[in-house]
Order: structure tokens, then C-alpha cells, then sequence
């Protein structure tokens, strides 16, 4: 069955907004769904850290980011199966996130 | 994950981390909290949860702190000191320390939030977000007030306890009393905005309540116990357990003598007459002696009818004795109509009416137009509801009053 990725686009301001309560029923619901048979595979990614890696004038420069393209960062990724795009889309739907921010979702090539 | 994990802990790990660190680091202590649950949020989410999510936040909150104590060289006092100190507590996280040594945290804690040093409602407000866990955001919805009046009084009271040096220190013994005092008014003022009728939010509030039950029962399992703390549990046990028969279905208001006593919560009802037993140790009366009395006659009566109505009044005679406020007067009045009849109840409402605490209160004409409205003075009654309507008051008061209106005006036609 095809792949397709979920990048989840966060804002930490948001999180940081959250009492106790809320983060904690926003956990539960984030791992309910990814419990999902569905998920193949799901992390979350370190807001803190990143480094970009690019190579200028035959020498490879490492910087700390992305940090400069606004707040938005990519907090966590998911790998799930679906028939076609359209059911991925579907089975989208109902995630937690989209209380938080943006998903974006990429078929994978096979 | 257990219910309300992460609310709990958050008082827990504030008032352990700043017992460590001393009140002047209070806001380190905050901010290690809130790190240490935003890390959970983006691992749990995707791993599950761990199987000790207790000692992980513990620990987390823990490191944080170490490392900016660390990179804080910033700081005026003797960093290594405290660091170091630190470290060697790391050690016990993994048992999570003692239950009893996080009560007695969470205790002084308590203590410190209400330090008469500090304006009263910032000692709710403190304490709702410090010992319990709640957002200001929460704690506004809660008192119906605006998010950012309770982040500014907040922000004053931590300005306040870091410029006069309130210590996490137990008072000394003098002044324990009076501390302790602080301590249980603001405990049932927290009840209080939780058991105001609802409008809205009925779960957050019943949380408010609940957690004010359990600060009082954590005073009262402590060594400064006494009996006036067993009558506040009692008190707030006695009145939580009708919670559940205050509203019917449609969310209206079912007043105290009509609710269905099958709905009283039986668990709490047993709890509430536990501590009023252990209050009655020693001679001292105190105000919540009384009022939990009121309450437990409530409790005690099987049905509406079997409510005794002399032995409630004279627990209120009781009471205006030691509080003169003018809403114990007005409480006292209702009952007064039942035992001695409404021309008597109308009688002692007069010194109320230019009473200026009560101007705008809208249970003082609603109680009046009941009052009226039994006499036959319809007319009167109309007048009087209709003012009431006039004042603030939640929805479901506002239907209620409403349908008192419309029942007087009927009457009135078919007069």
C-alpha cells in the first residue's frame, strides 16, 4: 500500500499558551491517534534544535536552524498507509493537530 | 494516564523545585515546570506515555533548572551553592521523594500564597496557580474576570513576594494562628468561585471545588490541624455533595429545598458529617463550626419537608454574632420567613436595603419579591423581580428569575 507523510507544522507559542490541563487532554489525543493501525511510524521532532546544512563554494556550512522563517517549525512527522491520496486525506481529518496548526501531507513515491 | 496528571503535578513540581531553590527563585521553579511539561507534550504524544510519568516531569523540571542555574551566571548569590545542592537531590527523584515530603511542600507553599503581605485576591489567584495548577487563563473563567486582570495580579504578587522576601518558611507559632486563618478563607473563596451557579464551564468548576477539598483536607491531615479546619472540610464536603441535584436537566436552578436528595453525592455527604464529628474536639467555635452546622442540617433532613427549618435559624442567630456581613443577614431573612412567617422576614430586610455591599446584588430584591409574592403583594413582587433583573447574575439565575416573574404576574391576573 502507498506511503504518505505527515509533516506537522507547529507553533510553540501556541503549546506555551496551553494550562497543565489542556496540554495534558492534547497529549492523549495526539497518541490516540497515534495508535492509529493505519500509522507506520510517528516522532516527534526537538523544537530546540536543527542545523542546515549547505554547501557554498565547494565547502559544506553548518548552521543552527531554520529558525529564520518565522515561528513555524516542524514539531513531529508521521508515516502512514492509505489505498490512495484521497484516504489519506481522510484519515486525516480528525487529527489533533489541526487544533494547533497546519498538516501537510506528501505521498511518497513507489 | 491518571486524570488531571499534569495539573497535579505542576503544583507538586512548582512547590518541591522552589522549596529547593528558595521563593526568590520562583520563577525558575515556574518556568522548569512548564518546560518540563512542554517536553512531555512532544514526546508523549508520539512515544506514550512513560511508566513513571510522575518522576520523569520531576526529573526533567529538575535538569532544566540545574542547567540555567548553571548558564545563569546573571544571578547575584552563590550559584554553585544552590547547584550543587541541587545535584545531590537528583538522586532521590527516582523514588519521588516522599509523598509526605511533597505535601509539606505543597503546604508552605500554600502558606506563603496567602501571606497577609499580599492583596487578598491575588492569595486565590496565587494559589490556584501555584499549588494547583491552573492557567491564568482558567483561574479568569473560573471568577469571571478578564484573563489579563488575573495575569497582572499574578504578576504583582510574585513582584511582591520577591521584593519583601516572603519566605516558603512556616510562620512562627504567633502568627501561625492568623496565617492559618488566611489560609482556610482563601481555600473556601476558591470553593466559593467554584460552587457560584454556573454559567457555562460546570467542569472547571467542579475541579475548583474539588481541588479546594483536597487543600483543606492536606491542612487538616497536617500538624497544624485543629478543629476549625475539620469544619471547613466538613462545610465544603457537606455543600460539594449537592452539586450534582443543584441544576436539572435543562440546566436550570433547583432550589436548595426542592432538589432531589437521591442525587446528593452519598460519599461526600459521609465525609462531610466525618469532619464535623472531629470538629466538635475543644470548646472554640468557630465561623465555619456554624456554617458547616447549616449545611449538615440540610444534609441530615431525608426530604424537603423534613428540613428544620428553628434549628437553622438558630445556628444563623449564631452566626450574624460573629459575621456582621449583610449577605449572612440576607440568608438569615429567607429562613426567617420559613420559621416565623414573611411579614417578619420583610421586616428584617429593611436595614439591608440601604446597605450599599448589597446595592446591585440581585439576591436581595429576588428575595424580597419572594418574600412579597407570599404575602400577596403581587404588585410589590413584580417590581421587586424586576429589579433583580437588573443586576449581574449566570444565565441559569437569570431563567429563574424570569420564571419567578412570570409566576407572579399570573397570579396577579388571576388575582
Amino acid at each position: 500500500m502507498p506511503h504518505y507523510m505527515l509533516l506537522l507544522r507547529d507553533d510553540r507559542e501556541t503549546w506555551n499558551n496551553l494550562s497543565p490541563e489542556a496540554m495534558q487532554k492534547a497529549v492523549e489525543k495526539y497518541y490516540a491517534w497515534r495508535k492509529n493501525p493505519f500509522v507506520v511510524d510517528g516522532k516527534g521532532l526537538n523544537a530546540g534544535t536543527g542545523r542546515v546544512l549547505r554547501r557554498e563554494n565547494g565547502k559544506v556550512n553548518v548552521t543552527d536552524g531554520p529558525f529564520s522563517e518565522g515561528r513555524e517549525v516542524f514539531g513531529g512527522y508521521y508515516v502512514i498507509e492509505a489505498a490512495s491520496f484521497d484516504e489519506a486525506v481522510q484519515l486525516s481529518m480528525d487529527h489533533p493537530h489541526l487544533e494547533f496548526g497546519g498538516v501537510e501531507i506528501r505521498e511518497a513515491i513507489h | 494516564m491518571l486524570e488531571h496528571l499534569f495539573r497535579m503535578q505542576a503544583g507538586r513540581t512548582v512547590s518541591w523545585l522552589a522549596g529547593l531553590l528558595g521563593s526568590q527563585h520562583l520563577q525558575l521553579a515556574e518556568d522548569a515546570v512548564q518546560e518540563s511539561m512542554l517536553r512531555a507534550a512532544q514526546s508523549w504524544s508520539f512515544e506514550g506515555i512513560p511508566e513513571k510519568p510522575e518522576a520523569w516531569l520531576f526529573r526533567v523540571a529538575h535538569n532544566y533548572a540545574i542547567s540555567m542555574l548553571r548558564r545563569g551566571s546573571n544571578f547575584e548569590t552563590k550559584m554553585d551553592d544552590l547547584v550543587a545542592a541541587m545535584e545531590t537531590r537528583t538522586l532521590q527523584i527516582e523514588d519521588v521523594c516522599t509523598e509526605e515530603q511533597l505535601r509539606d511542600d505543597e503546604l508552605r507553599m500554600i502558606f506563603m500564597c496567602c501571606h497577609p503581605e499580599l492583596p487578598q485576591e491575588a492569595r486565590v489567584a496565587l494559589s490556584l496557580k501555584l499549588v494547583s495548577g491552573f492557567s491564568a487563563g482558567e483561574i479568569a473563567r473560573i471568577f469571571l474576570v478578564e484573563e489579563s486582570t488575573v495575569a497582572q495580579r499574578l504578576v504583582r504578587a510574585k513582584r511582591l513576594i520577591r521584593e519583601r522576601n516572603l519566605s516558603l518558611g512556616m510562620p512562627a507559632n504567633g502568627e501561625l494562628r492568623h496565617r492559618l486563618d488566611s489560609v482556610l478563607q482563601v481555600i473556601y473563596l476558591m470553593f466559593s468561585g467554584g460552587y457560584a451557579v454556573p454559567a457555562g464551564e460546570k467542569l472547571i468548576r467542579q475541579d475548583v471545588c474539588i481541588e479546594a477539598l483536597r487543600l483543606a483536607r492536606m491542612v487538616a491531615a497536617s500538624s497544624i490541624a485543629s478543629p476549625p479546619v475539620d469544619a471547613l472540610v466538613a462545610l465544603m464536603a457537606l455543600q460539594a455533595a449537592r452539586l450534582p441535584a443543584r441544576t436539572d436537566a435543562a440546566g436550570d436552578l433547583v432550589l436548595l429545598e426542592e432538589q432531589d436528595h437521591t442525587l446528593w453525592d452519598n460519599g461526600l455527604i459521609a465525609m462531610g458529617f466525618y469532619y464535623f464529628d472531629k470538629s466538635m474536639i475543644g470548646t472554640a467555635v468557630s465561623e465555619w463550626h456554624i456554617q458547616a452546622a447549616i449545611a449538615a442540617e440540610y444534609a441530615k433532613a431525608q426530604t424537603p419537608q423534613a428540613i428544620d427549618w428553628r434549628a437553622i435559624l438558630a445556628h444563623y442567630d449564631e452566626l450574624v454574632q460573629m459575621n456582621a456581613s449583610p449577605i449572612v443577614a440576607l440568608n438569615r431573612a429567607a429562613v426567617v420567613m420559613k420559621v416565623h412567617g414573611a411579614d417578619a422576614a420583610l421586616a428584617e430586610l429593611l436595614p439591608l436595603e440601604t446597605c450599599s455591599p448589597l446595592h446591585a446584588y440581585h439576591l436581595l430584591p429576588a428575595v424580597r419579591g419572594h418574600i412579597l409574592a407570599e404575602l400577596g403583594r403581587f404588585a410589590e413582587s413584580e417590581i421587586a423581580f424586576t429589579a433583580a433583573l437588573k443586576c449581574d447574575c449566570s444565565d441559569p439565575e437569570r431563567r429563574f428569575l424570569r420564571k419567578q416573574l412570570e409566576v407572579v404576574r399570573e397570579r396577579q391576573r388571576a388575582h
